[in-house]
Formats: C-alpha cells, structure tokens, sequence
C-alpha cells in the first residue's frame, strides 16, 4: 500500500524541481558567472570586503534569536500551563498580529521610536528626560532611540517573536505529562523536572524556532531600512542593493546570497548536531 | 499534577502580549484620527475609512492580495497534503532528501527565493518565446502568445510555491503521530487507496491540514519581498502598496484597511473558536448523559455543525466559484486596453488616474519605484516589464544608450507643442525622439528654521559636525556623491577617479564621525515634517510638499547652495517593444496636457514643463485656495533662470564610472 500512496509525492517532486530547485540553479550560475558572461570567481573574491557586513548581521541576528528564546520559551511554557481556552485564544492572539503587514507594523515602530515620536514625547511629559539629564549632567532632549543597531534587534525581535513562540508551544503542550509525573515520583525537584526532562524534551521547538528567527533576521532588509536608517548595511540590504538598489550587480548579489546560504545551512547542520534532533523541524 | 502560573510569570505574558501589540493598537487609534498624522492626534474622524473606499489603487491592490492568497492557500493545501502523505510512504532516505529540498524555501532568505523566482522566470520566458516562434512558423491551425509577462500567474506560482511547505510542515508531525496500522488495517479491510486516505488518514490530520491552511494564508497576505519580484507590473499585493507608502508617509489610509482586515479576521477566529469551544464542551457533556438523551445530543451537534456533506458540497462550490470568478476577471481584463506605468512615490495627483481611465477606457496599472537606480535594476532584471516609465535626465541617456527605449510617434502626442522649448531637445535627448518632460526642478538643502539659526548658504553642513545626528543624507549614490563633489567644488559630472575617491572619502569620515540620522530617500518626509531631523538634502518639489504638512513647531526651509547645485528634468518614456504603446502615447498625451499639468503641480508641487501650466499655476492656485501664491514659493518650485544657470544637469556616465560609484557606494554602506 506504502507505493501506491508514495505516488501522491510525484507531482510535488516536479514542482519543487521547476519552482525551487530550478532557481537556485540560476542563483548558482549567476554567482559564477561575470557580467559580460563567461565564467569567473571574482565575485568570491571580493567577498572579504564584506566580511563586516557578514558579521553585523550575524551579530544582529544572533542577538535578536537569543532575546527571542528568552522570551518566547517562558511564554510558550506558561501558555502550555493555563487552561485549554486561554490556550487557544493565546494561540490566536499571537498568530493575529501577523495579519497586518509587517512593514506597517514596523512604520509604527518608526512614529513610536522617533526623536520626536510617541515614546519621547511620553517621556518628556513625565519628566524622564529631565531626570536622565539631572543626574547625568547632560543636556538631551530626546533619547536617540530610532536608527540604532538596537532599534534594528527590536524589529526582528518584534517581527519574528510568534515564529518562536509557535513551535516551541507545539512543542510542550503535546509532551507526555506522565513522564513529569515519574520524574516527580522518583524524587526530582520542579528545577529538576525543568531541566532534565521538559527541556530536552522540548529541544525540536526550539531548535526548529531559532531557524525560524535567525533566518529571516540575518536577511532582512526592510527591517534595517526603517528602523536602521541604513547607516549600517546588514547582509539583505546588501543583497537588495545589487538587485533593486543603487549599485546594479546580480552577479556581485547572487554571489553574496549563495556565501549567504551555504553560512546558513552550515550553521543550521551544526545546531542540528549539536542537538542531535532526528526530528525535522516542527511547527504549530 | 501542573501547577498554576503564579502572577509574576502571567505579568509577564501579559507584558509580551503588549509588546506584540502596542504597535498595531496605534494603528488602529490612529486609523480614527482626524489629522493625517500617526503621531498627533487631532480629533475622531471616520475620514479615512470613506477615502479609503474611494481610492482605486489600494481596493485593487487589497484584491489582488486577498485573491492570491485565497487561490494559493487552497491549492497548496490539497498539493501540501497528498505531497506529504507521499513522502510519509516514502523510504526513510528519499524522504530526507526531499524533505531538505521541501526545506529550501523556508531556509532561504526570501529575497533570495524572490530574486531566484525571477530570474526563472525571465529565463524560462526567454525560451518559450523561442519555442512559440518556431511552433508558429510551423503550422498555422493555433497561435501560442510569444510574449510571456510576469503578472497574476507568477505571483499565485510564487506564492503556491513558497506555501507548500508550511502546509507540509504543519501535516507531517500528524502523520507520523498517526498509528501506521490503521491505513493497513483499512485497506485488508477491503479499502482501496483512495478510500484509506478519505476514510481514515484524512480525519487523523485534519488539524494539522487546517493549521497548515492557516499558516500558509497568513504568510501569504503578509509576504511582500517574494511579491515584489514575481508581481510584474499588472499586478501589485496590498503589500507592494504600503511598500511605496512607507516611505514617504503611510496615509491613514493603509490604517483603516489594514484595521478593516484585522477586525474581519478577529471575528472570523473568534467564531471558528467560540464554535470548536462549543462541541467540545457538548462532547464532554454527551460523554455524562444517559443514552437516551445522547442520541437527542447527537442529533443537536450534527444540527450545529460543518461536517456533514452539505457543508462540504457548500465550501468546495464556494472555492469553485471564488476560482471561477477569478478566471473570469482576469479573462476580462486580458481583452481590456491597459498600460503599464511605472512611476516615482506620490509623484502624481491620483484624480488624473481616475480621469484617464474615464475618458478613454484604458485601464491603468500604477506602480512605483524607489529611485533612478532602482528603476534601471527593476528593467534590467525583468522584474518590471512597464510599458511608460519616468526616469530623469542621466538614467534617460543610459536607457537610450543601451537600447532600452522606443522612439515616440509624436502625432500621437499632441500636447508635446505645449511644453516649453526650454525642456526640448535637452542634452539627454538631443534630437528629442524618446521623451516628453514631466516634471522639472533643483536639488537644495532643507532645514528646520527653528532650530538653525543662521540661514544655510553651503554644502558644508552635510559634512560638518554642527548638526551631527541630525543630518539625513540621500541614499542613492548619484545625489549623495554630488552633495559632497560640489562641496569639494568639482562638476557633477566628473569621471576623474581621484576626485570621486575624496568625495566618497568626505562622505565616509562625515558617516563615522555620526554626522548622518540615517540615509534616505522617500522617508525623509516622515523625518523633517516631524521635526525628528534638522537637515536634508532633497528635491525643491517636495520639500514644498514637506512645508505644507510641517508639525507645529517646524519651520522648514530650502535653499539652492551657494557652490551650485543640480537641476533636472524627469521625462516620461516608453519602453522599447512595450506592447502597449498605443496608450502609453495616449497616456504621455493626457498627462502632458495643461490641465493634468495644473492638477500635477498643485498635487505634487513640482514644476511642470507645460508653457502654459508654468504661466497659469499662480492664478490657477489663487482661484482654488482664494490666495494669492507666495512669490517665494513659485520662485522655489520653478527656479529662475539665474538660479538654474548655477546649477547643473547630470549627464550619464561611462561604463567604467558607473562601475566605481557602484563599488564607492557599496563600500560606504560597510
């Protein structure tokens, strides 16, 4: 029976031959290829140049990930703990932001974060600036908040936060609740239980959750654009700028996406390993 | 047994929940405001809800989107399903492999799958335009179209292919929950493949079916960089829309759809949840009664609920119909005269749009770019396969140069002998074959007169560190190398390698030492209305644009440095083989007529290049706000002939310099 089932697979293998495989291909030969044609590796060797761009991102993204499980793993797990209705609607009301565009989510940002948005002026009025300068001797009349690297790590940490919560959630609220009852049987602590049982247990969400941050953030460049004020290129700003923006090059931008992969896929493998998840990634 | 949160750890949730939703409860209160700023609040109003209703290209783009995303979600999720009940029956090792490759799209970056889309594509049209060639030279019985687009098709393929595997992902872990022996048990049962997969693997992974569904609808509507290369320019998403908007300023607009879509969807989920809330608890409730009643129960919940044929029947027709509909307008349009244009952020009085389409029943697609080099990326990729276009003076020369324009048959444009000999036979377009002027102007310095004191004269505070933190530079490399030749005194136009290396040197050392807020280009608007900049480097049009929505407390104004500046001239043109070029024309000829120049100027505040528009305005404006146009601000709009005998235009640049300011730019952006 297993076979004939199997066949419900062919159209798909097709399809993912023509519409995924298919353009990366052209990725690849666009990356080895120069602009008047013809075979080259210099696109590779200028890579160098961009290694600080390489390691902002990095950075910023890796930041970003780290609040994101900081956050999302207690909440999930919370939310794993309340009654089944709080549940759901918990579940709804973390999927529903994603409803309205992110990039009109992240242009709310841009008026709250503003030197003269929303958050200045609440302080301003509650006297918080004065304060600041009062007892640092300084002569503000704004925080600079927007155009930072730390507004660039809100945004992903906003945007990218349910991505997650999501399977982390998944996770924990199918884990065997017997399993914790045994291990409270057999002496273990809530700490304990904590770590050595849901934890681990819990480790395909998080490992299938930090993916699900960590990409999209070392990539961005909407993100980066408005709330960075692309002082400070990250790696899809780069990227966007040799397709779409000032400096026309998709050979240069093929070539910095395909390195761009391949750093990516390394580190997703080693992570992989590392949490020696036989499990694919999981969500909802 | 679990124990309960204590208050400290439900704060906390409760402080995250905020966190998610501070921002879009703003958007919404500010979807009520009266004023058109997302900062100041002026009064309820349900303004913007009767403006967004009568806005054409928003409706159209909320369509779009919501069209794409409901044909993708249904299609990926039948494909979604079967393709992973097919790699469920696969061997351990096929199903790795292909379960890597399922990965891709979700592991990629999506502007890498969006720029990959496209290049496919591109490439796969190339070819089939070969094919077709040849298919039709040798037989004659049918006609393949030799030009394929990129459009609604390649959007909806895009989409489809970036949702499949979120439904694949969301489905898995249920088959693989699933008990193995049931299928088996079926079908030595007498069940036939199809019949196992109706009968029992279906109800085992609806929840995971519909999660999928959710998932993949919502990564759909809320997509925009896949969209953004695979859309064409027939199409735009909702997306593509506030994508334009953002950055100059969102009007309130975007707020009240986007309020509008997010009430819709909270009501549907909190009645798909109220409703599943219900069964259950009928279910535990069934579980306690006697057996008499249960039946009675039974009979309630099967009332009560979606699960029998005829809800099905219901919802497969209602997706049928959706399908059908679609077909049917797109079969529509295709019939329907269009012309694709493409043109600069809220560089056009809407109304004209509108008028157009009245007056000759050309259907008019409007899309935007960000800027000259943008534009010149989006053709040279494919992505944007426009019909009219409007670049300025030294990307025209560049297009011209490559071949990338048609020439005009000006007896279709019979405004032409409207604009002034002045923008006639310019430098870019020396014999005047390509190209009718649309608009014209100076770049200059915009400043918060109520913060600098002494009034601006030279380039010199865009590098100095007088306003440090407060300064916003262009970002496209064009205008800002130029701020920084003509503070450094060379022409605009140099190719002398040296020269261009200290101007970006200038530039780099002013960025280190934190002279620059941010670099921009339509977000500038935001930044210097709202007084969260003091200084900026702009077009004389929109700064005038700027003044008239200045904050309280913001005195804006403009100057033409003392060291020379740049004027130019942005001209409409058609593409070469564009395969609207009849109303391109007739587009190029409404728009260049007196009254469109009128209504462009009074919208846009730029100067037109219409004779008669440029002598008229100061009247036209006088009848239509009963006052008088200030002098000063005509005179900044359309600058003197001394003024612009200062400045001066760009011309393009050779290969070779093209190539350095590519590399210049990059490096100053690490």
């Amino acid at each position: 029976m297993k076979n004939k089932l199997s066949r419900l697979a062919v159209p798909y293998i097709v399809w993912m031959a023509l519409f995924v495989v298919a353009p990366i291909v052209m990725v690849v030969i666009y990356a080895f290829t120069a602009a008047e044609g013809g075979f080259t590796l210099s696109h590779f060797g200028s890579m160098g140049t961009y290694a600080v761009v390489f390691g902002r991102s990095f950075k910023l993204a890796f930041i970003a990930t780290v609040i994101c499980l900081a956050i999302g793993y207690p909440v999930s797990y919370m939310m794993s703990k309340e009654g089944k209705r709080f549940q759901r609607v918990a579940m709804v009301l973390i999927m529903l932001p994603m409803w309205i565009n992110f990039l009109l989510r992240t242009y709310s940002w841009m008026s709250i974060l503003e030197n003269n948005g929303l958050l200045n002026r609440l302080f301003q009025s509650i006297g918080v600036i004065d304060l600041y300068n009062r007892i640092f001797g300084t002569s503000l009349e704004f925080f600079p908040m927007l155009n930072t690297q730390g507004a660039v790590v809100l945004g992903m940490v906003y945007n990218y936060l349910p991505f997650m919560i999501l399977p982390i959630y998944s996770v924990i609220v199918k884990l065997d609740g017997s399993l914790i009852e045994a291990a409270r049987d057999l002496g273990a602590n809530s700490f304990n239980v904590f770590r050595r049982v849901i934890l681990p247990l819990s480790f395909p969400g998080i490992l299938s959750g930090i993916t699900m941050v960590f990409v999209p953030s070392v990539s961005t460049f909407a993100i980066s654009k408005m709330l960075g004020g692309g002082t400070e290129l990250l790696l899809g700003d780069l990227i966007e700028q040799q397709f779409l923006g000032g400096a026309y090059n998709p050979h240069l931008g093929a070539a910095i996406s395909l390195v761009m992969m391949v750093v990516v896929v390394l580190c997703m493998v080693v992570m992989n390993r590392f949490g020696e998840g036989e499990e694919q990634a999981v969500m909802l | 047994m679990k124990k309960k949160n204590s208050a400290f750890n439900r704060t906390f949730t409760a402080l995250v929940f905020l966190f998610l939703y501070a921002p879009i409860l703003l958007l919404i209160v500010f979807s009520f405001n009266a004023g058109e700023s997302n900062v100041v609040w002026s009064g309820f109003s349900l303004h913007w809800y009767r403006e967004l209703f009568s806005d054409r290209l928003i409706m159209r783009s909320v369509y779009t989107t919501l069209l794409v995303s409901v044909i993708a979600t249904i299609i990926s999720t039948f494909a979604g399903t079967f393709a992973a009940i097919g790699f469920y029956s696969l061997r351990r090792r096929q199903r790795n492999t292909l379960n890597t490759i399922n990965n891709i799209p979700m592991m990629n970056a999506d502007i890498v799958t969006g720029v990959a889309m496209c290049l496919f594509f591109v490439a796969f049209f190339g070819l089939w335009s070969e094919f077709a060639v040849w298919v039709n030279s040798i037989q004659t019985v049918f006609q393949l179209p030799e030009r394929l687009t990129l459009g609604f098709g390649t959007l909806l393929i895009a989409h489809i292919a970036f949702n499949i595997p979120y439904v694949i992902l969301s489905v898995s872990p249920k088959l693989r929950q699933m008990d193995k022996n049931l299928v088996d048990a079926a079908m030595d049962l007498g069940c036939t493949w199809m019949q196992a997969f109706w009968k029992v693997i279906l109800p085992e992974i609806k929840p995971g079916i519909v999660s999928g569904a959710l998932t993949a609808f919502t990564m759909s509507v809320d997509d925009f960089i896949i969209s953004y290369f695979t859309a064409g320019s027939s199409s735009s998403t909702l997306a593509m829309t506030i994508y334009g908007m953002t950055k100059k300023r969102v009007t309130p607009e975007i707020n009240a759809i986007s309020t509008l879509l997010f009430v819709t969807v909270l009501l549907l989920l909190v009645i798909t949840n109220i409703r599943e809330a219900r069964q259950e608890q009928l279910a535990e409730r069934r579980r306690k009664l006697p057996t008499a009643t249960a039946a009675e129960a039974a009979r309630y919940s099967r009332k009560h609920t979606f699960d029998g044929p005829i809800p099905k029947i219901a919802g497969g027709l209602a997706a049928t119909a959706l399908i059908a509909a679609a077909v049917l307008v797109a079969g529509r349009n295709a019939g329907k005269p269009v012309v694709n244009v493409c043109s600069w952020g809220e560089y056009i009085d809407e109304s004209l749009i509108e008028q157009f389409e009245q007056e000759t029943g050309i259907t008019v697609n409007y899309q935007t770019a960000e800027s000259n080099e943008a534009l010149y990326s989006l053709l040279k990729s494919g992505a944007g396969d426009y019909d009219v276009v409007v670049p300025s003076d030294y990307m025209i020369s560049q297009l011209i140069e490559e071949d990338m324009l048609e020439e005009l048959d000006y007896s279709n444009i019979p405004n032409f002998s409207l604009i002034d000999e002045r923008f006639k036979n310019l430098p870019y377009d020396p014999e005047n074959k390509y190209t009718v002027p649309y608009t014209w102007g100076t770049v200059g310095i915009i400043y918060n007169a109520a913060v600098v004191e002494d009034p601006i004269t030279s380039w010199n505070v865009m590098f100095n560190d007088d306003y440090a933190g407060n300064v916003l530079m262009f970002r496209n490399s064009r205008d800002a190398m130029a701020t920084a030749l003509l503070y450094l005194g060379y022409s605009i136009n140099t190719t002398d390698e040296a020269q261009l290396r200290e101007a970006q040197q200038l530039l780099v050392n002013a960025k280190r030492r934190g002279v620059y807020q941010a670099f921009v280009m339509d977000e500038i608007f935001g930044k210097m209305e709202g007084g969260n900049a003091v200084i900026g480097s702009y077009y004389a049009g929109d700064y005038l644009s700027m003044a008239d929505n200045q904050a309280d407390g913001v005195d804006l104004a403009f100057t033409v440095p003392e060291e020379g500046s740049n004027w130019f001239v942005d001209a409409m043109c058609v593409l070469k083989d564009a395969p609207h070029k009849e109303e391109a024309e007739a587009w190029i000829n409404f728009i260049a007529s007196t009254e469109a120049n009128l209504a462009n100027m009074d919208y846009i505040w730029y100067a037109s290049p219409n004779r008669e528009a440029l002598e008229q305005y100061p009247a036209y404006y006088e009848e239509l706000y009963e006052e008088p146009l200030d002098p000063e601000v005509y005179e900044i709009m359309a600058a003197s002939q001394e003024t612009l005998d200062r400045c001066e235009m760009y011309v393009v640049l050779p290969y070779e310099t093209r190539a350095l300011y590519n590399k210049l730019w990059t490096e100053l952006g690490i």
